[in-house]
This record gives structure tokens, sequence and C-alpha cells, in this order.
């Protein structure tokens, strides 16, 4: 079974003026098929500065990355776009979603945009992600008319919609209260295990990394120590 | 296409600002058509005003150059001697009216003779401005038996028309005999058949009408005539025509505009300051339409964000900013079209107590495609900026936001 997530030797210096600060200091992650993981540290770990080199949105200073079998960091800005348009998906603290657009035209997003319209496919798949999350009777209500938690699962649908291979969430409760973010984590736990799809969870809340499959803890942007299933990561 | 659905959603998302947005570019291109309107309306009123008792085009004798002739001699010089004792004329005169007939641009010819004399009464001496013109065609360059206010506009063989002013200054009323004398000294008892008033000072003051067979033999003109008059349908066209004319029979052909260069020159002015109206007017608009759009980018940083981070071309970002520029400017220059024409028609119903015009509006010159298309144009270049900056957003910078 091939990795879906392999990443080497990540090292990341951000410059400031003169000044020079390294966050990441060669990191080597690897993610299987349907794993369930949580990058746990402090703040300025280095978590989330991982999570946007994996997701594409950054380039290391140096590593590689490898995605379902696929080369990435050497990728042009338009195909990395590309990328990350069909073969990822995306949930952050703050859902981002689209006020004037329904729920079901939110999730379609990234399937219509690329090919200019949403086709009775792309609708058809949406309405069935948002059933899949429990929103069957919010598909036509705008985003303004939804709860915080509500909003959060029409964004973990809208991450499913391309059937991403890897799926990467940077504090996806942080804005939750608490009996939302336990309603979106248990949905994120029940869409891994029946979608078998690969989550990688950045968080600092224990909590989380409790539900999750593995947990990976970040420090001083090393990794610190890496708990259950899976191959090996480390620091170099 | 997936953008212009976007586009009509985010204008439609705050339609209270889209409102004021599209109500600010129709009040800039209803400023540009009425300014348009009312400096089209002016220069045509002016045209009218100067071209309706003149001619458009006016044909005379080449100037009188005298010129150095082939001497048989190398020490002697012969020069042709100017005769200044007869007067210039057109001598073959039926032949080009005869042209000027054949061209449909031509709405009416006056073969005339012109020149100078003096009308006496009693001690009273007045120079005037002799036209004569055949009866038939005495309204064919200025409609002077519309203008009789005494007598009747008949041009009998001893018969004179003459202005208000003059009359009023050498005592005369219509059926009174005057002494007509020429500047070559011809004297002879006329009847004043009618007085006109045109309310144009210089006519109603110098200008009398005879007719052009009284006229021959007082100005020593048995055949030719001094000059011929000509009215166009379309005056505007009367300078190309006179050079067509010059071209054609080697006659001395003058425009209206170039006997009027002063009012040109005011005119062109006048449209000069116009264009910087209009252009100000527009530029007011394209830069409401570019910092409106700037803010909407800037409070959908985290939309945008989020968009790129899944994979959305910056190409589609663009898009979706540079089509609400041009929905905007649609909608706004057709509104603004429409509310212009709508305002200088009603703008042209105004009159003065004395019946004219309050303004000299054309509501049918207001520019109405060239504004239309400009803010159109003007507003798809001012949503570029922003645009640009939308479609260039850092997506992580956007998302941590």
């Amino acid at each position: 079974m091939s990795a879906v997530l392999d990443a080497r030797g990540i090292s990341m210096t951000f410059r400031n003026g003169d000044e020079f600060t390294k966050v990441l200091k060669g990191v080597d992650l690897t993610l299987d098929p349907g794993e369930l993981a949580a990058l746990l540290g402090a703040s300025g770990s280095g978590k989330s500065t991982l999570l946007s080199i994996v997701g594409l949105l950054l380039r290391p200073t140096t590593g590689t990355i490898t995605i379902a079998g696929e080369r990435v960091e050497g990728l042009s800005e338009v195909d990395r776009a590309l990328f990350r348009n069909q073969r990822l998906g995306f949930i952050f603290q703050f859902h981002h979603l689209l006020p004037d657009f329904t729920a079901t035209e939110n999730v379609a997003f990234p399937a219509a945009a690329p090919a200019g319209g949403i086709t009775p496919a792309m609708r058809s798949r949406a309405r069935e992600l948002l059933a899949r999350v429990g929103l069957s009777d919010r598909m036509d209500f705008t985003a303004t008319r939804l709860s915080g938690g509500q909003k959060q699962r029409v964004a973990i649908a809208r991450a499913l919609m391309n059937e991403p291979e890897l799926v990467l969430a940077d504090e996806p409760t942080g804005s939750l209260d608490r009996v939302a973010a336990e309603q979106v984590l248990d949905l994120m736990r029940e869409v891994n295990r029946e979608e078998n799809a690969t989550f990688l969870i950045c968080t600092h809340d224990e909590k989380v990394a409790a539900r999750c499959t593995r947990r990976i803890s970040l420090s001083d942007g090393r990794v610190e120590s890496v708990v259950g299933a899976g191959t090996s990561e480390h620091s170099q | 296409m997936f953008a212009l659905s976007v586009a009509r959603r985010y204008l439609f998302s705050n339609p209270a600002q889209t409102a004021l947005l599209i109500a600010g570019v129709a009040l800039g291109v209803m400023a540009f058509v009425f300014i348009t309107a009312l400096i089209q309306g002016l220069a045509i009123r002016l045209t009218d005003d100067v071209t309706a008792n003149s001619a458009h085009v006016s044909l005379e004798p080449p100037t009188r150059v005298a010129r150095v002739l082939p001497s048989p001699a190398a020490d002697v010089e012969s020069v042709a001697i100017v005769s200044t004792f007869q007067r210039r004329q057109i001598r073959a005169w039926s032949s080009t009216v005869a042209l000027l007939r054949s061209q449909t641009s031509v709405s009416a010819i006056s073969p005339q003779i012109s020149g100078s004399a003096f009308l006496v009464k009693g001690e009273a001496v007045a120079p005037v401005a002799v036209t004569a013109v055949d009866p038939s065609g005495l309204d064919a360059i200025s409609p002077i038996s519309t203008e009789i206010v005494s007598g009747d506009a008949s041009l009998s063989a001893d018969g004179i028309l003459i202005g208000a002013r003059l009359a009023e200054s050498l005592g005369l009323s219509a059926g009174q005999p005057v002494l007509f004398r020429t500047d070559r000294g011809v004297d002879r008892l006329l009847i004043v058949r009618g007085i006109f008033d045109t309310g144009l000072q210089s006519l109603d003051e110098r200008v009398a009408f005879l007719a052009i067979q009284t006229a021959r033999p007082l100005f020593l003109l048995p055949e030719g005539v001094t000059n011929i008059e000509v009215k166009l349908v379309d005056p505007a066209r009367a300078r190309g025509f006179a050079a067509f004319m010059a071209e054609a029979t080697g006659l001395r052909a003058t425009s209206w505009q170039e006997k009027n260069a002063n009012l040109e020159g005011a005119l062109s002015a006048q449209a000069q300051t116009g264009t910087l109206i209009q252009i100000f007017s527009l530029i007011s608009v394209l830069i409401g339409i570019a910092s409106a759009l700037s803010l909407s980018a800037n409070r959908r940083r985290g939309e945008i964000g989020i968009m790129r981070a899944f994979g959305v071309s910056s190409r589609f970002i663009a898009a979706v900013f540079v089509l609400q520029g041009l929905l905007i400017g649609v909608v706004g220059a057709s509104i603004g079209c429409v509310g212009g024409f709508a305002l200088c028609s009603w703008l042209a119903t105004m009159t003065k107590p004395d019946g004219t015009m309050a303004l000299p509006i054309a509501p049918s010159e207001g520019g109405y495609v060239a504004v239309f298309l400009l803010t159109t144009l003007g507003a798809v270049l001012a949503s570029v900026i922003p645009a640009r900056s939308a479609a260039r957003l850092d997506p992580l910078e956007a998302i941590q936001q």
C-alpha cells in the first residue's frame, strides 16, 4: 500500500529583513491511505507551516513532497492550484463560505469553478455530501442562514467534493462551541472511516488529537513524537 | 459562465451599495449626455443663426493678380495691367448654375449682382450693400419676403427693398421714391416697395434688394453676375463643397465657415471645454467603480483566499471582478443614457417668455453610443486594478487574517 503523503526533509526558513527564522528543521512525515492523523504542537511549533507546505500553499526551503505518488514540490503555481483543486481538500478554522451562495452551491464550488458552472451531476454530488454531513434540510439555505457548526459541516462537505486523496484541516473546531466541535469531530471520524479519506488535522487541542488514530507532535520545528498506528516520522 | 454568475451574486449581495454605485455611474453618464447635448445644441443654434440669412458657399470670380508677361527683349519687362474699371464678373454663370443644379447636396442657388451704392433722400445719404437677384429667387438665400413689415416683397423693374433701420435713418416708408446712386456714378429713381426687418442689424441697416435686370445697367453688367450664392442641404459640408466647386469651375469658392472663422474658433473652444467636462465626468465614474470594487475585494479576502486555496484559478477570480465592473458599466450607462435623454428632452420643452428655448439643448445629440461604450470600457478597465489585486491574493495570508 503506497503512502498518500510522503514528505522528506522539510525545512522552512522565513526571512524578515535581515532576520532569518527557521520554523521547520528537516521534518519527515508519511501518511497511509485512510489515516486520521493529528498534528499537535504549541503555538509557534511549526504545525500550521507544515500543513501549508503539505497543502501546496507554501513552498518549503528544502525537502521533497510526494502526494499520491506524484512529486509536487517543483510544480508551477498554475499546476499547484490545479493539484490542490483535484487532489486535496481543505478545512480551515474559519469556514469562509461564500455568503451569497446556498449550501449546495458552496459545496459544488470547487468542481464548478474550473468547469465553468454547476452541472446536474455536481449538484447531485453536493447534495449527497450535504446529506452525508447531516444537512439534508439546509441544502438550499444561503450560508448566512446557517449556524457556526452547520457552516463547518458545509466546509467539510466542500473539502470532499472533488474526492481528494488527502484532506488537510487547520484547527477545524477552533471557532466552534463545545457541542458543535464534538459533532464536527464525530463527522470527520465517520467520513474517515466510511469514505476511507485520509485526514491530517492540525490542532493544539489534546481532545481533538485523542479522537485521531495517530498523534504527531511537533516542537521547535521538529517531530517530537509519534503515537499510534502508521509508519515512522522523525526529525533529522 | 460561472464567473458571471458569481459576479452577479456579489453585486446582489449588497443591493444598497450596488444601487448607489450604479446611481453614481448613471449620474456621471447623465452629466456627460447633458453637456454633450448642450454643446451640440448651442453649436447647431449658432450655426443656424449664422447660416439662416446667408449663403453656405459663395462663388466669385478669381482675384485679379498682376502678372509678368513674356517679353521679346531681355532688357524689357512687360506686365499685364489689372483693370479695375471693369467690375469682376462671372460671365459663364449659366454653366456654373447648371453644374450646381446637378448636385443633390445643393438646396438653393442664387446668381447675384452685388455692389455698393448710396441711397439719397433729400439731404440724407446712406451707403448700401446691394444684392440684386432674380425676383422669383428672392428668398433663396435669406427669407426676406417673410420679414416684410411694410409694403410687399415684389421686386418690380423700378422697385427696391430696404431694411427697417435704413428706412428709419432715411425717413423712408413703403411707396416712397429714393435716389439710387451706384459706385460708378449711375443714378436712378427707385420706389421703396417693401421694408424688411430680419432682426439682424447688419442686414436691416446696410442691405438693399433689387431685381437683377434693374441692376444690370446700374452696375454696367449687361450679361454676367458678380457672385453665385449657394445653400446646401447640410451646411456642415460647405467646406468640402467649396473645394469641389473651386476645382470644377476655377472660381473662388468660400464656405460660410471660412467667412466666420471667429465663430468656428469659438465653437471649437466650446467643444474643447465640453470635452474636458466629459473627461472629468468619466474619470469620476471610473474612480467610483475602482474604489467600490477594491473595497469589495478587500471585504472578500477570506472568500477569495479559500477559493484560491482549493485551486480556483487566479484568472477566474480576476474575471469575477472584471465582470462586476462590466455589469455596473452596462447597467449604469444604460440608465444614464435613458435618464440623460429624458432630462434633455424635458429641458428642451422649457421656454423663455418670448417663446424661444430656455436652453439651446439638442436631446438627440447626447453622444449616447460614445458615452455608453466609453463608460462600459472604462468600467472594465477600472475593475482591472481590484481584479488583479484579488487574483494575486496570497491564499494563506488571506485565510489567516
